[in-house]
């Protein structure tokens, strides 16, 4: 198959709205719809699974990096096992899908993506962020992870070892950024604000103390 | 030979990453909760889910956005599944667009 588009003709492929995403609109409805009156699903369950996602944000994969910055036993847990550091934590991310959690070090910065759709560890973080689901970014990561990460803001030391982990509908992956540096006095609350979702991907690391809002 | 849906590394698609977000809209909400409440009911899987959005014309699948894909691919299982079928859920959304306008 030649590859006949660019991305140029299509850059808001997600942020389209209006009459086109009014048919699927329309059709999603329907579909709930029938799904009820045929009793596969319940009201009750659509809305419970709104709640599920609603409820879900960054917020939780910065708890989980504050925690793990100031508790070396949790970190180790975090990156052997981590939706039952998440549990510790009351972040609910059971289910079939399995987490791994990957650790930037000075010598290696770790990337995540999902090539081929938008697999992202959406029990813990919520949805993902458009440009996540970007063909650009999607085809981009793998290829060249460094030229990406610096439209992000962030240069990296060609030194350091860039690893870009492609998720899959099995496992996902969440970024374990390193301290940055002038946080050492902080408490978790004050490190997590410094934890942003751009750095649970990879393509950037955390604030810098007196940066964070 | 990739197929449309496989990206990495595409060179068809190296432009600049576009950052801006739009505000999640009700339909997407009420598309994402259907499709995974189907999947912790059994009645069809992330895969399967997947696989049928990979089997859209690459037209086409390039020219929807991301919860349309997913609008497509729920559709096309529960007609794959006998679950339901492309018919009653035109009749249902005409009959719902008359209903709410």
């Amino acid at each position: 198959m030649s590859e006949t588009y660019n991305g140029h003709d299509h850059p808001h492929e997600e942020t389209r709205t209006g009459a086109e995403s009014a048919l699927y609109a329309s059709r999603i409805r329907a579909i709930e719809a029938l799904l009820v009156e045929r009793g596969i699903l319940t009201k009750e369950e659509v809305r419970r699974q709104i709640e599920y996602m609603e409820a879900r944000s960054p917020a939780n994969g910065a708890k989980l990096v504050a925690r793990a910055w100031t508790d070396p036993e949790f970190k180790a847990r975090l990156l052997s096992d981590t939706k039952a550091a998440a549990r510790e934590l009351g972040i609910d991310a059971s289910g079939p899908v399995e987490f791994l959690t990957v650790e930037n070090t000075p010598e290696v910065h770790n990337l995540i993506v999902c090539t081929l759709c938008s697999c992202y560890p959406r029990a813990i973080l919520g949805r993902p962020p458009d440009w996540y689901k970007s063909f650009a970014y999607r085809s981009r990561a793998v290829s060249e992870p460094r030229a990406v990460m610096r439209e992000f803001g962030l240069e990296l030391p060609m030194d350091v070892t860039v690893a870009v982990h492609d998720s899959s509908a099995d496992v996902r992956y969440m970024v374990l950024p390193m301290r940055p540096p002038g946080a050492e006095g902080m408490d978790e609350e004050e490190l997590a604000r410094l934890v942003t979702r751009n750095s649970l991907i990879g393509v950037s690391v955390p604030l810098e103390p007196g940066l964070a809002g | 030979m990739a197929s449309i849906h496989d990206l990495g590394g595409s060179p068809g698609a190296r432009s600049s990453i576009e950052k801006s977000q739009h505000e999640t809209e009700d339909w997407e909400r009420l598309a994402d909760a259907v499709t995974v409440a189907l999947d912790k009911k059994g009645i069809k899987t992330t895969d399967e889910h997947r696989r049928a959005q990979e089997s859209l014309k690459p037209e086409l699948y390039k020219s929807l956005g991301y919860y349309e894909r997913w609008v497509v691919a729920t559709e096309i299982l529960l007609v794959e599944k006998g679950i339901l079928t492309h018919e009653e859920i035109d009749r249902k959304a005409t009959e719902l667009e008359e209903k709410w306008g």
